[in-house]
């Protein structure tokens, strides 16, 4: 490790830990000081961004309504849980799509039921994936997550601004995020689920629908005031599956 | 359980979190904006949303994060309504200008308002990671960015700063 790339290191992160770091210092008296320095300058910018807080004002809540269409996720009080844990886990997400999802109508399966409580319970395990934003993903992380040897989608459906590979039921799917209208929409490209017919999702804050899509389908997740039906359209014409 | 105890029950949670996470999510709020006046009300729409999706949060462990986000979202959100504009540091509104307000130590002015000056792409990262005690990789998936890019703007946040107050000192 040379000087430059010590103090790019202890400049990022003055109280972390840097890997050869300290063999480094050790030896360097004009590191030594610039590591004083940075660490000096932190307990400054603490003190500058400890600001006075006003007294906790909380607004005045509105009473969750049990909503027929409303789809509650389920609470988990457990840790997170690990893939052999996976079958117990899916048994509490059926009970809760038999619960919520009955609720909607009788037009689903039960394993679709299923499916969907699973697509709505996945959109709180990734919270930073839905933000507001007008950066893409870079091209190296989109054709990571879109596995080629599983289908492809156009990227002129929208901004992708998150891609992450995740688990649903025990099949690995992309898992993006394109900026709509009126906030960020979740897409699940599921190859291996097969719906019969549109599946609604119904949450709290949020609306959806799976659309079967070949072999697979495709979930679509948005704000309630999202048009899903039209970006529906556009998601399908845009994947293509290759299995 | 009723449904008047599961309604209790479910408000005392959300006032567990709150109460517990108030500070954080005010200060990122006003860090993120530049402005307390600002920050409370996106505090406001934050604790609201918050509430009508606390069933999304699995894990009361998880709720910094959650909070964190949902509060990102809507300062995002307030500033896409407003549609406001760069803040020139020489019209402050006068929630911005308490925020600057003189102490009784002038090197902790001199930072504020060097952290006041900062790019937002800075400023938020180095709010994250000094005030929230994030670490770099949670910070990169809050911002949506790789690692590599939140620790060159963590370097270049601390320089810029550094640079800055040495400045005013010499001044």
């Amino acid at each position: 490790m040379d000087c430059k790339d010590y103090k790019e290191a202890i400049a990022a992160d003055p109280s972390g830990s840097i890997a050869g770091g300290a063999e480094h210092i050790a030896g360097c008296e004009s590191c030594r000081a610039f590591r004083d320095e940075m660490q000096a300058l932190d307990a400054s910018i603490l003190g500058a961004l400890n600001i006075d807080v006003p007294a906790l004002n909380i607004p005045e809540l509105p009473a969750i309504s049990q909503d027929d269409n409303v789809v509650s996720m389920p609470v988990r009080q457990r840790p997170r849980f690990t893939t052999p844990a996976w079958i117990g886990i899916a048994a509490s997400f059926a009970l809760a799509a038999i619960i919520g999802l009955q609720l909607v109508g009788n037009r689903t399966s039960t394993d679709e039921q299923m499916l969907a409580a699973q697509v709505l319970a996945h959109l709180d395990h990734e919270p930073w994936a839905l933000k507001v934003t007008d950066v893409a993903v870079s091209d190296e992380r989109y054709n990571r997550v879109i596995n080629p040897s599983v289908g492809t989608m156009d990227r002129d459906v929208g901004l992708v601004s998150y891609a992450q590979s995740c688990i649903i039921n025990g099949h690995r799917i992309p898992h993006l995020v394109i900026q709509g209208q009126y906030g960020p929409v979740t897409l699940l490209l599921m190859p291996d689920e097969t719906v019969h017919g549109a599946v609604p999702i119904s949450g709290e804050s949020v609306k959806g629908v799976i659309l079967p899509h070949g072999d697979g389908s495709i979930a679509i997740i948005g704000e309630r005031e999202e048009r899903i039906e039209e970006l529906g359209k556009r998601v399908t014409d845009a994947v293509e599956w290759t299995i | 359980m009723t449904d008047d105890s599961a309604d209790q029950e479910r408000r005392n949670r959300f006032d567990r979190v709150v109460a517990v996470l108030h500070k954080d999510l005010y200060r990122y709020a006003t860090w993120l904006s530049r402005d307390p006046g600002v920050a409370e009300e996106v505090v406001q729409e934050a604790l609201l949303r918050a509430w009508k999706s606390l069933d999304a949060l699995r894990e009361d462990n998880a709720a910094k994060s959650w909070l964190l986000t949902i509060v990102r979202r809507e300062n995002a959100r307030y500033f896409e309504r407003k549609r406001l504009e760069t803040v020139d540091i020489d019209s402050l509104t006068p929630g911005q200008a308490a925020l600057l307000a003189e102490t009784e130590d002038p090197n902790l002015d001199a930072m504020r308002e060097a952290i006041f000056r900062l790019d937002d792409d800075y400023r938020e990262p180095l709010v994250l990671q000094v005030l929230m005690g994030h670490s770099t990789e949670e910070i990169a998936e809050l911002m949506g960015l790789k690692q590599g890019a939140v620790l060159t703007r963590l370097h270049r946040a601390r320089i810029k700063l550094r640079d800055e107050v040495h400045k005013e000192a010499a001044a």
